[in-house]
């Protein structure tokens, strides 16, 4: 059971945004989508479900094509869009029974989700008097409340304030929970390492970085040690040949070439009487990385 | 196409829903009852009639007095007689106040001059009425002839008693009442343009509002455009039945049925023309409203609707013509041309059908190349409207749109 992109390829007239993508998501969770702005997340999304076709290649959901006959997903498309002149019940029942709902089902599931996005007070108001994060929430509201096995969100959190922000992540982490195929794309990448096991990178529409999140981090080496102490050890540091680049109140960032160096600074500090609250080799950051696979 | 009952529901409830919609049905229902209701607005405020006043001053009594005569014979006058001898300032101040128009008599030698005095000449196009000469002259012979003491005899004998009649040697001639064929033109060229516009306006407002995407993930292309167009539709048929229900029930009870069987002969509403003059309306309105999706489709923002849409509006208005000249030269060769053509057989052929001049086998052809067109139409529609929904920038022409449609096939 998963999506399976073989091979994928777009072209816009002469333009290649997506080149030769293969992209295997065979267990639920989910999965990033990154790159920078026109790196070929979107039009990937968008000819994972269909909506514009592919120039070449294969995408399938458990073998079969990827079409609303063969999967029940969800789309949280990047341009938000409501019908503003519409009441927030009327556009979400319009959708459900797009989707395949029937009456009853589609008003109990309209009943659960607004009111675990904490929106049934809207329930009867127009959509253009909403502000654009409870619009955020009636789309994404749109895309999870058919229960779909692939929900597929694309920028989820942008434009959220944190309340909402956290909502929207407690659901996801639900979501996860109930085994559904997530697919995220999205520039925070602080919510990427929260949420994403796997993912792919691109940068003009070719793949620079796939895999398992965790494995990739691990296959980079520590250059960095942060470490929390409750007296000054700039000396320390520089004895030890090392540079520091931050420190701010005894919490410093010490930058390493192996982590020999690092070992060597912790039983310096050892063999001292100074309090040492955190000692940690930092692995690069997923921003880090990114920035380093897309050359920013 | 499961869910093209949800896509048009949605839509009728949708256009139900604008202020824009319910406003112009209530404003077209207004003129239509306020229409009916002219005689009885008139009487309202004093005018007892449509009639012209016209004063006729007669100082030396050429008429006898007879002129009151001409106020029984509908002339559409109604006729003040004076033989107070007026000077022209007097004259002029009842022209410009009460009275329609003025008419002096005088004579001179064997002539008899009549001054026709109006405000201003142009509503007559700069002359004088020939109902108003003819009847003034023949009154005048009238009265000369009574006082040669002719037997009424001898008068039913010099004056012609013609029996008139109007005999066709075509028998295809056109038949039909002008004031029913211009309604039926109109009402056409309003239900099938002005709703099919709305076809573009609400695809243009779909995009600019975002939802489009969504919308795509939820149901494909064709529902969507097909859905549109079957919802806009019945809400426009809605709104047509609705005028001719007001129009019917003013016309019943606050027009005159004398006045009303005169301006309407409601005999050459056949069920036959009903009938066709529905199918026409629904494959024109279809074929229109699928251009109309297709021009929608090349734009993303409102203000560009109406600069896409100028050339199936001008496409419309050469249709328009075409049946509007059908109707006034119907034995023109003209006509087989503007039943065939799809532009415009759904305006032209319900009023050669009214008119007689349509045979059964140029129906059924007018129909068959109407229906392939709108067919043909949709496909193109579709097409086009799948490839350029996520066109969310400049306006594309068409030549682009159907390039990017083939592009995606």
């Amino acid at each position: 059971m998963g999506l399976e992109l073989k091979d994928v390829c777009k072209n816009f007239g002469t333009k290649e945004a997506v080149k030769h993508l293969n992209i295997t998501i065979d267990k639920p969770g989910v999965y990033g989508l990154l790159g920078t702005n026109g790196a070929g997340k979107t039009t990937t999304i968008r000819m994972i479900l269909g909506i514009i076709k592919k120039t070449s290649g294969t995408i399938s959901w458990n073998g079969k094509e990827v079409k609303r006959e063969n999967v029940n997903f969800g789309y949280m498309p990047e341009e938000r869009g409501v019908y503003p002149k519409t009441k927030i019940y009327d556009q979400l029942m319009y959708f459900a029974r797009l989707k395949g709902m029937k009456q009853k089902e589609a008003n109990e599931a309209i009943d659960y989700w607004l009111k675990r996005l904490d929106m049934e007070e809207y329930r009867d108001m127009l959509a253009e008097k909403l502000s654009k994060g409870n619009q955020q929430k009636i789309q994404f509201i749109i895309s999870v409340m058919n229960d779909p096995e692939l929900i597929v969100l694309d920028e989820p959190f942008s434009g959220l304030d944190p309340v909402n922000t956290e909502t929207l992540k407690k659901v996801m982490k639900e979501l996860i929970k109930e085994n559904k195929y997530i697919i995220m794309s999205s520039h925070q990448m602080a919510s990427v390492e929260e949420f994403c096991t796997d993912l792919t990178i691109l940068n003009r529409g070719t793949t620079v970085l796939q895999g398992n999140l965790a494995k990739i981090k691990n296959g980079y080496p520590s250059e960095k040690i942060e470490i929390i102490t409750v007296e000054n050890i700039d000396n320390i540091i520089k004895q030890a040949g090392l540079e520091i680049i931050e420190n701010t109140d005894n919490h410093y960032l010490v930058k390493i070439k192996k982590e020999k160096q690092g070992e060597e600074l912790f039983k310096k500090l050892a063999e001292t009487n100074i309090r040492v609250i955190k000692f940690e080799f930092k692995k690069p950051t997923l921003n880090e990385i990114f920035i380093e696979k897309v050359g920013a | 196409m499961k869910n093209l009952g949800i896509v048009t529901g949605f839509t009728i409830k949708e256009m139900l829903r604008r202020k824009s919609f319910i406003f112009s049905t209530l404003v077209l229902l207004i003129i239509i009852v306020l229409a009916f209701n002219i005689p009885n607005i008139m009487s309202m405020f004093g005018t007892d009639s449509l009639d012209e006043k016209v004063l006729v001053i007669d100082p030396e009594n050429l008429f006898d007095g007879q002129v009151e005569y001409l106020n029984n014979m509908e002339l559409g006058y109604t006729f003040e007689i004076t033989t107070e001898n007026l000077s022209q300032e007097q004259i002029k101040q009842k022209v410009e106040n009460d009275i329609d128009a003025c008419i002096k008599f005088t004579k001179n030698d064997n002539t008899v001059k009549m001054e026709y005095i109006v405000e201003s000449a142009s509503m007559n196009f700069g002359s004088v009425p020939q109902t108003l000469i003819a009847s003034f002259t023949n009154l005048y012979s009238n009265v000369q002839i009574s006082k040669l003491n002719i037997t009424p005899e001898e008068i039913a004998a010099i004056e012609p008693q013609f029996d008139v009649e109007l005999i066709e040697t075509d028998e295809n001639a056109a038949k039909g009442n002008v004031a029913i064929m211009m309604i039926i033109s109109l009402v056409l060229f309003y239900a099938i343009f002005f709703c099919a516009q709305q076809v573009s306006v609400s695809i243009t407002t779909e995009k600019t509002s975002k939802i489009i995407e969504t919308l795509v993930t939820s149901t494909d292309s064709k529902t969507i455009v097909l859905g549109k167009t079957l919802g806009i539709g019945i809400v426009g048929l809605v709104q047509i039945i609705l005028m001719i229900v007001v129009a019917g029930i003013s016309a019943k009870f606050c027009m005159d049925p004398e006045l009303l069987n005169s301006i309407f002969d409601l005999s050459s509403i056949t069920p036959k023309l009903v009938i066709l003059t529905l199918v026409y309306f629904c494959f024109g309105y279809a074929l229109y409203s699928l251009g109309f999706a297709l021009t929608g489709s090349t734009v993303s923002k409102p203000e560009d609707v109406q600069y896409a849409n100028g050339p199936i509006n001008f496409i419309a208005v050469i249709g328009f013509y075409l049946a509007y000249f059908s109707m006034m030269n119907p034995s023109s060769n003209m006509n087989q041309i503007s039943g065939i053509v799809p532009i415009s057989s759904p305006f032209s052929m319900p009023l050669r059908i009214m008119m007689g001049t349509a045979t059964n086998s140029e129906i059924v052809t007018s129909l068959i190349v109407l229906i392939v067109t709108t067919i043909l139409l949709a496909v193109i529609a579709i097409k086009v409207y799948s490839s350029t929904i996520l066109n969310t920038g400049a306006r594309l022409s068409l030549k682009d749109a159907i390039k990017m449609a083939k592009e995606n096939k």
